[in-house]
């Protein structure tokens, strides 16, 4: 029969397009961890020849990236705690009332996410230049925590909207304060949605590029700006062993995700979508 | 607990935050965007007269080509996306172990986490022209510093994110239709392939729809693996935006690319999520 010819082609079609897809994905990712152990001082073929860590080593001697490393995690830090924050009482705001509008008022909280981040950014920087802030790293903390800050909202909705409200309330019959129902009763259930808001947000601010290359002035830099500007002048290896690390720091991001929160769950609440 | 008013002032500082870092600066861009700009100087005069030349500006030619080649490598890359995303995220759903499924979904997780400059760098060099590929590709007689190639590295950068985003979207819809329904249209003698489009795919459109969307704003305004994968011969809106404030700091012309840039990503939003409002939801 001829249909099951066409069956048998198009399973076997499918299961070839799985493989070369999952080779592209993976195949880059092996290369570039390879590379970085080359012992050789220039990007030859592959395979390297020898291993060593020069290029680890040649990373941690470079003053230009460590000091936007060093930028970086600051930023992380202090944008990740700020929309944290903001995005716990937002959550918690928004989830109590129940006024008309509510779901426009949750949009408008998201709305940056549908920008492109270059244009928050150029927006932001005229912005700022106009208001006279010129300092690079509060234009940075700016820029990071508009971009960080819907997540840690959205997240936090997600894990709000889950609890069931009668457990408040029990707790709240049973003589408890307001404020002892939120700290002991919806806090720690709500505790998921705001670690997976945080890890969202801190790879966010790891990662921007199109944000803070606006936003960064000639002493003040992240590390992907950093990485950018020597990726496009000299395509040397010490950025691989970049790619090695900021690979470790996803892959430890993802082992806490899963912890906390468990990736099943982080994916149901969204964080991912832009 | 009762409606209350007294936690209206939680929503004070987002609203500060999004007032001050987002509303107002997107309003100042788009007025910066009809001010009128004097060649040579940085951004616009403080009371510069108002003007439409930067967007008349935009109606060339030369400023079409970035758009419709923006448009064009974004389309394709999020269709291939959903080509390759749908048989991965069907064979995961249906063939593998709940284990299994949960070590794919911690595989596909990690690579869209994967910041976008580890994503580019590794695609610059391993398909770069200077990668451990090039004696293949040149064997297959494929230019590698010819634009069809740079093209679809640009395609390929973008599909490295994509994939992983689309499947993982994919699996959960997938998951929600009946298998029994194939198997049913199968054993009513219809073959295969027919039972997954006229039964699996419709039943799926949804999230496919959403994955498209996804991929398609993802893809119009991505900066960094145009301006890596790219190099110079491929630009971005978003690139075209970046150049317009460093090289030339002709800010108004950057606010009117701006403005366009993110009018098409909100119509991109708006238009697909009525398609899925209107089909989906009675």
């Amino acid at each position: 029969m001829s249909g099951r010819a066409l069956d048998n082609g198009l399973r076997l079609l499918g299961l070839v397009m799985i493989g070369v897809i999952v080779c592209f994905l993976v195949t880059p990712i092996f290369v570039t961890a390879v590379m970085a152990f080359d012992a050789r001082p220039y990007l030859g073929p592959l395979p390297p020849p020898a291993l060593s860590l020069r290029w680890f080593a040649k990373f941690f001697s470079d003053d230009y990236f460590l000091r936007g490393l060093g930028t970086s995690v600051e930023l992380a830090v202090l944008s990740v705690t700020v929309s944290v924050c903001v995005g716990v009482a937002t959550a918690i705001a928004v989830e109590r009332a129940s006024f008309r509008g509510k779901e426009a008022l949750i949009s408008f909280f998201l709305s940056p996410l549908i920008v492109p981040p270059v244009v928050t950014g150029f927006a932001l920087l005229l912005f700022l230049s106009k208001m006279g802030v010129i300092n690079g790293f509060a234009r940075l903390l700016c820029g990071h925590i508009i971009i960080t800050a819907p997540y840690t909202i959205r997240a936090t909705l997600a894990g709000l909207s889950g609890i069931d409200v009668s457990l408040t309330e029990a707790a709240l019959s049973l003589g408890a304060t307001e404020r002892h129902a939120f700290w002991d009763v919806t806090f720690p259930l709500a505790r998921t949605g705001i670690v997976s808001g945080a890890i969202f947000a801190f790879a966010v601010s790891m990662d921007d590029v199109a944000v803070s290359i606006m936003l960064t002035d000639a002493n003040t830099y992240t590390l992907p700006v950093a990485l950018i500007s020597s990726m496009r002048a000299n395509f040397d290896l010490s950025i691989a062993a970049a790619s090695v690390m900021l690979m470790l720091l996803t892959l430890a991001l993802i082992v806490v995700l899963d912890k906390f929160v468990g990736l099943n769950r982080a994916i149901g609440q969204g964080v991912f979508r832009s | 607990m009762k409606p209350d008013r007294g936690s209206l002032p939680l929503l004070l500082p987002a609203g500060g935050v999004f007032l001050g870092l987002f509303f107002l600066p997107m309003a100042g861009l788009f007025i910066e965007s009809f001010r009128l700009y004097q060649p040579g100087s940085i951004g616009s005069a403080a009371n510069a007269p108002f003007t439409l030349t930067n967007y008349a500006e935009l109606l060339t030619p030369a400023f079409a080509d970035f758009f419709l080649e923006t448009m064009r490598i974004s389309l394709l890359a999020s269709l291939a996306g959903l080509l390759f995303a749908f048989p991965l995220a069907y064979w995961i759903t249906r063939r593998f172990s709940p284990r299994g499924r949960a070590i794919a979904v911690g595989f596909f997780v990690t690579l869209m986490f994967l910041s976008v400059l580890v994503r580019t760098y590794a695609l610059e060099l391993t398909f770069g022209a200077t990668g451990p590929l090039r004696p293949f590709l040149q064997a297959l007689g494929i230019a590698l510093n010819g634009r069809p190639y740079i093209e679809t590295l640009v395609g390929g950068g973008l599909l490295h994110y994509i994939v992983p985003m689309a499947t993982l979207t994919l699996l959960g819809t997938i998951q929600n239709v009946d298998p029994r329904l194939v198997d049913a249209a199968q054993a009513l003698g219809a073959p295969g392939w027919k039972a997954h489009l006229t039964i699996t795919v419709p039943l799926c459109m949804r999230g496919l729809l959403a994955a498209f969307l996804f991929a398609f704003t993802f893809s119009i305004s991505a900066f960094v693996i145009p301006m890596i994968l790219g190099k110079g011969r491929v630009l971005f809106i978003s690139n075209l935006v970046y150049n317009r404030f460093s090289e030339i700091a002709d800010y108004p012309s950057g606010a009117a690319i701006s403005m366009v840039l993110f009018f098409v990503a909100l119509a991109i939003v708006y238009v697909t999520s009525r398609q899925v409002n209107k089909r989906w939801t009675s």
